[in-house]
């Protein structure tokens, strides 16, 4: 079967494996898949050298003639792939910490006109973005490129010291 | 990367397409190229849900290898064995196309280059 017809269900078996890929001009590439892009099936491998880099290699959907699995990947592997490239995402604040974090943002954004529910762990902002731990601008998602704008520059604004609704601007 | 000087921008012949030698959006290649469509499942298919969590995902980490990519030397590495060292600046949303800087080519240092992503095999970088 064709990898750039392959679905994504079927691309991601290959994640965290180390596979051989063979490209076009009879070129060899091997490493751990990373990703398979859905768009342009392209196909992302890592390999970490014994000085401690990574070394990351991506090979266009187009060129790609075959994939083919050496070895199974580890867990070590998986989690080192996505030390690599992936942000942060488990917040090394306490909970204290995020709830304090999350009332002042909360206060901060309310000061500036802005609608703000907590749901659950999240603040909910006009309905319409939400921020998650540990609430800095890159934990903002929203479907409208302007809002996302406008928002993420407040929260990189923010004033360090707690501000209540009373602070006189 | 050591620091060349650039060369001036160079205009070579015009290539067999009417315009902007296969960027032009309307040109036949560039349609031909662009998918209009991504295949899926039928949205019928009980696994629709799980098939666009996945794609979501695997074009998130696809997304952050770009940016990780970003203001980094990167190697491309093209037909006719063509390697070309250069810094890289953005890809367009249908990875159609790679905006450099610095790209180091027999010609010289080219400032700022677009490439064609149907003439670059692979690329690689170091982090």
């Amino acid at each position: 079967m064709k990898w750039r017809d392959m679905n994504p269900l079927e691309w991601r078996e290959f994640i965290n494996h180390e596979v051989c890929v063979t490209a076009c001009d009879e070129q060899r590439f091997e490493g751990s898949v990373f990703t398979v892009d859905p768009v342009s099936a392209s196909v992302v491998l890592v390999t970490f050298q014994e000085t401690g880099r990574a070394s990351v290699r991506v090979i266009l959907g187009h060129a790609v003639r075959a994939v083919q699995i050496l070895r199974s990947g580890s867990e070590e592997m998986e989690r080192r792939m996505k030390g690599l490239i992936l942000p942060d995402t488990t917040p090394s604040l306490c909970p204290e910490e995020l709830q304090s974090r999350r009332e002042n943002l909360r206060l901060w954004l309310e000061r500036n006109r802005f609608p703000v529910t907590e749901d659950g762990q999240d603040l909910s902002v006009a309905s319409v973005l939400t921020i998650s731990a540990p609430y800095r601008p890159e934990d903002c998602s929203c479907t409208n490129e302007i809002i996302l704008a406008r928002v993420q520059s407040l929260v990189q604004n923010q004033p360090y010291r707690a501000t209540t609704p009373d602070d006189i601007t | 990367m050591t620091l060349k000087p650039p060369v001036g921008v160079q205009r070579l012949p015009r290539g067999p397409d009417p315009n902007s030698r296969g960027f032009d959006r309307s040109s036949p290649r560039f349609i031909a190229l662009c998918p209009t469509s991504i295949p899926s499942s039928a949205s019928t298919d009980p696994d629709i849900e799980e098939e666009q969590r996945v794609r979501s995902e695997l074009r998130e980490r696809f997304l952050r290898t770009l940016l990780m990519m970003t203001d980094k030397p990167v190697q491309f590495n093209m037909y006719e064995k063509v390697q070309v060292p250069a810094r890289f600046g953005a890809s367009d949303i249908d990875i159609l196309n790679f905006q450099v800087s610095d790209l180091e080519t027999p010609l010289g240092v080219q400032k700022e280059a677009l490439l064609r992503c149907q003439d670059v095999i692979s690329c690689s970088f170091e982090l």
